[in-house]
């Protein structure tokens, strides 16, 4: 379960965000849908720990993660959250399962891997180099190498912004098929993959409006 | 983390190359320069300690020693025999060795001396030779380890001497002993006793074939070389005969100098040390400018891994995995490539062991000095050093995106 509760976030010389309380449930998926630029990868990155929020706390499964140290973020990040970022972070002259076995370097247990890949459709590119993938299979890497070490969360930044709609609508099934039981957090600027989802955030909905009270 | 380390190597390969290139070049020639210089002081050095004195004809110091102790340069010239047998009866005098250098086979000079030469040398196979007598078939020899692994010699062989290229004598000498490797000058010489260098060429002029002076081979001898009973001994040695007049059987008067070859050789050094510090100052100019291009490519190398590293940290790698990877990446690199410098060094030993064997050393590649490893632990510390910096600031900062 992930708690977000009064959190506020503000960039430098930019409008800060303030983001109403809200409860992600375990085993349900979610798919935040708004503009570019509206804060919706921010808030995936606050919950991840890579950013911290000027207010406020985010509470996964009983702990206070805005509270923590770097080491200590880093620690649930690694073991908890599989995060599928929108431009992959894949390192494009290795092969595919060394970016997967990446993981290893954090004694993360990647054997599911193999069956990820075949269930993805992309085993038999696993001994490729990442710069010879296309998009679409550059993406379903990220997904493998985020569901690999069995997360309990899954965070995707527009997964399928780089992939027309039909490919991105297969690999979002596919993807929804391998987290089924976690939480699934996607951020979105496509309204049509919404059936696919159990929840349905508007960011404009999500967001404290100027003189409202967090709530 | 050592294979994920090894591939992260190989996919930047032509940096890897350039730093490996750069520490090659600056600590193989630094390692070069210095085994050389020490391999060469030590040979000389230790070559000469092994005499208390050495009596030859009036002329130049550094050739007596250079010839006697070294066998390069041509003699100075000869004295009489007689004079070892005066400085044998001497009290101040342990033992009194002839040295006579004539004669070469293939390529390697031919020394006559006596047993007491051998004192100090060990025999790998065989006996030393014996005293010759008249109408000996041939005149017995003992190679050094260079001539028997050069020429592929064996016991009992006979070989065929010659006084100049293409004038063999017709005697042959009869390997009776090859000498143990010793590093040294001593390995490309052939011995016999002196005798045997005095009727090989009596013989030939019987013969006909010798056409140089007779008189300057039979009964004389180039040098004497002189264990003295102890160091006070040898300098009142030195002093007595260094300017003496000696007369000859010859009824000739012969002008002797007397030398202490340590106190040559120091000399001879201490002339060459403005030369070899020099070198030394080179090398380290190469090794310091090296070093900046070392700690620059990694700096840069660094600088190109950010967002390879930024990627690794938003994924969830901790500071301290990826600081211990880039840590082995750097100490592999590091490790290849002083042991590519050593290999480098050893193998430019190859090529000035000509050069140094005209000084009177015979380099070893297996001479390996502690200094050795003090240059190269220092390289590799440096190679790896910026990256222990770069992973220090890294690891200092705590947040990822901010």
């Amino acid at each position: 379960m992930i708690t977000v509760k009064n959190v506020v976030k503000k960039y430098k010389n930019e409008k800060e965000i303030a983001y109403r309380d809200y409860t992600f449930l375990d085993g349900k998926s979610y798919i935040i849908l708004g503009a570019s630029g509206c804060g919706k990868s921010t808030l995936l990155n606050m919950i991840c720990g890579i950013l911290s929020p000027n207010k406020g706390q985010i509470i996964i499964d009983g702990i206070e993660i805005t509270s923590l140290s770097q080491k200590q973020k880093d620690k649930i990040r690694i073991q908890k959250i599989g995060y599928v970022y929108q431009d992959f972070k894949l390192i494009k002259n290795m092969s595919v399962m060394d970016n997967i076995n990446i993981l290893r370097l954090e004694n993360i247990d990647v054997s599911s891997s193999e069956e990820l890949l075949k269930k993805l459709g992309i085993d038999d590119k696993k001994n490729k180099k990442v710069a010879n993938l296309s998009g679409g299979e550059s993406q379903r890497v990220a997904i493998v190498r985020a569901l690999a070490k069995k997360p309990d969360i899954i965070l995707c930044d527009e997964p399928t912004g780089n992939l027309n709609y039909e490919i991105g609508r297969k690999v979002m099934e596919e993807l929804l098929e391998c987290s089924k039981g976690k939480i699934l957090i996607v951020v979105s600027h496509d309204e049509r993959l919404v059936d696919l989802f159990d929840e349905v955030i508007h960011m404009e909905d999500f967001m404290v409006k100027e003189g409202e009270q967090h709530a | 983390m050592l294979k994920f380390a090894l591939k992260n190597t190989m996919i930047k390969i032509v940096q890897v190359i350039l730093v490996c290139v750069s520490i090659v070049l600056s600590c193989g020639t630094a390692v070069l320069a210095f085994n050389t210089s020490k391999q060469i002081e030590d040979g000389i050095t230790t070559n000469a300690a092994y005499y208390s004195a050495i009596i030859g004809p009036a002329g130049s110091q550094t050739q007596l020693v250079m010839n006697t102790v070294y066998f390069t340069d041509s003699p100075v010239g000869t004295i009489p025999y007689e004079l070892v047998s005066e400085l044998s009866q001497d009290s101040r005098v342990e033992k009194a060795i002839p040295f006579a250098m004539a004669d070469s086979y293939k390529g390697f000079n031919i020394v006559g001396t006596t047993k007491d030469y051998f004192e100090e040398k060990e025999l790998l196979n065989g006996n030393i030779f014996s005293i010759p007598k008249e109408g000996d078939e041939g005149f017995e020899i003992v190679v050094g380890y260079n001539v028997y692994r050069a020429a592929g010699l064996k016991i009992g062989q006979k070989i065929y001497t010659s006084h100049s290229v293409g004038d063999e004598h017709h005697t042959p000498f009869i390997v009776t002993g090859v000498l143990k490797e010793t590093h040294s000058m001593s390995d490309d010489i052939l011995y016999t006793h002196l005798k045997s260098i005095w009727l090989v060429h009596e013989e030939e002029e019987e013969h006909g074939h010798e056409e140089h002076d007779h008189e300057e081979l039979n009964n004389m001898v180039c040098s004497i070389i002189i264990k003295a009973k102890n160091p006070s001994a040898a300098l009142s040695v030195v002093n007595e005969y260094n300017g003496k007049l000696f007369s000859g059987h010859d009824a000739k008067t012969y002008s002797l100098q007397a030398v202490e070859p340590m106190a040559v050789i120091r000399s001879v050094l201490n002339d060459a040390d403005s030369t070899r510090y020099i070198v030394y100052a080179l090398c380290a100019v190469i090794l310091v400018m090296n070093i900046m291009i070392i700690s620059v490519v990694t700096v840069l190398n660094m600088i190109h891994s950010v967002p390879e590293i930024k990627m690794m940290r938003l994924i969830g790698i901790s500071v301290k995995k990826i600081n211990l990877l880039y840590l082995l990446q750097n100490s592999i690199i590091g490790a290849v490539s002083i042991g590519l410098s050593f290999l480098f060094s050893r193998i430019g030993l190859l090529f000035v062991g000509g050069y140094a064997k005209s000084m009177g050393a015979v380099l070893s590649l297996g001479a390996v000095y502690p200094l050795e490893f003090i240059i190269m632990v220092g390289v590799f510390v440096i190679s790896v050093l910026p990256t222990a910096i770069a992973t220090f600031v890294l690891s200092r900062k705590d947040s990822i995106a901010e």
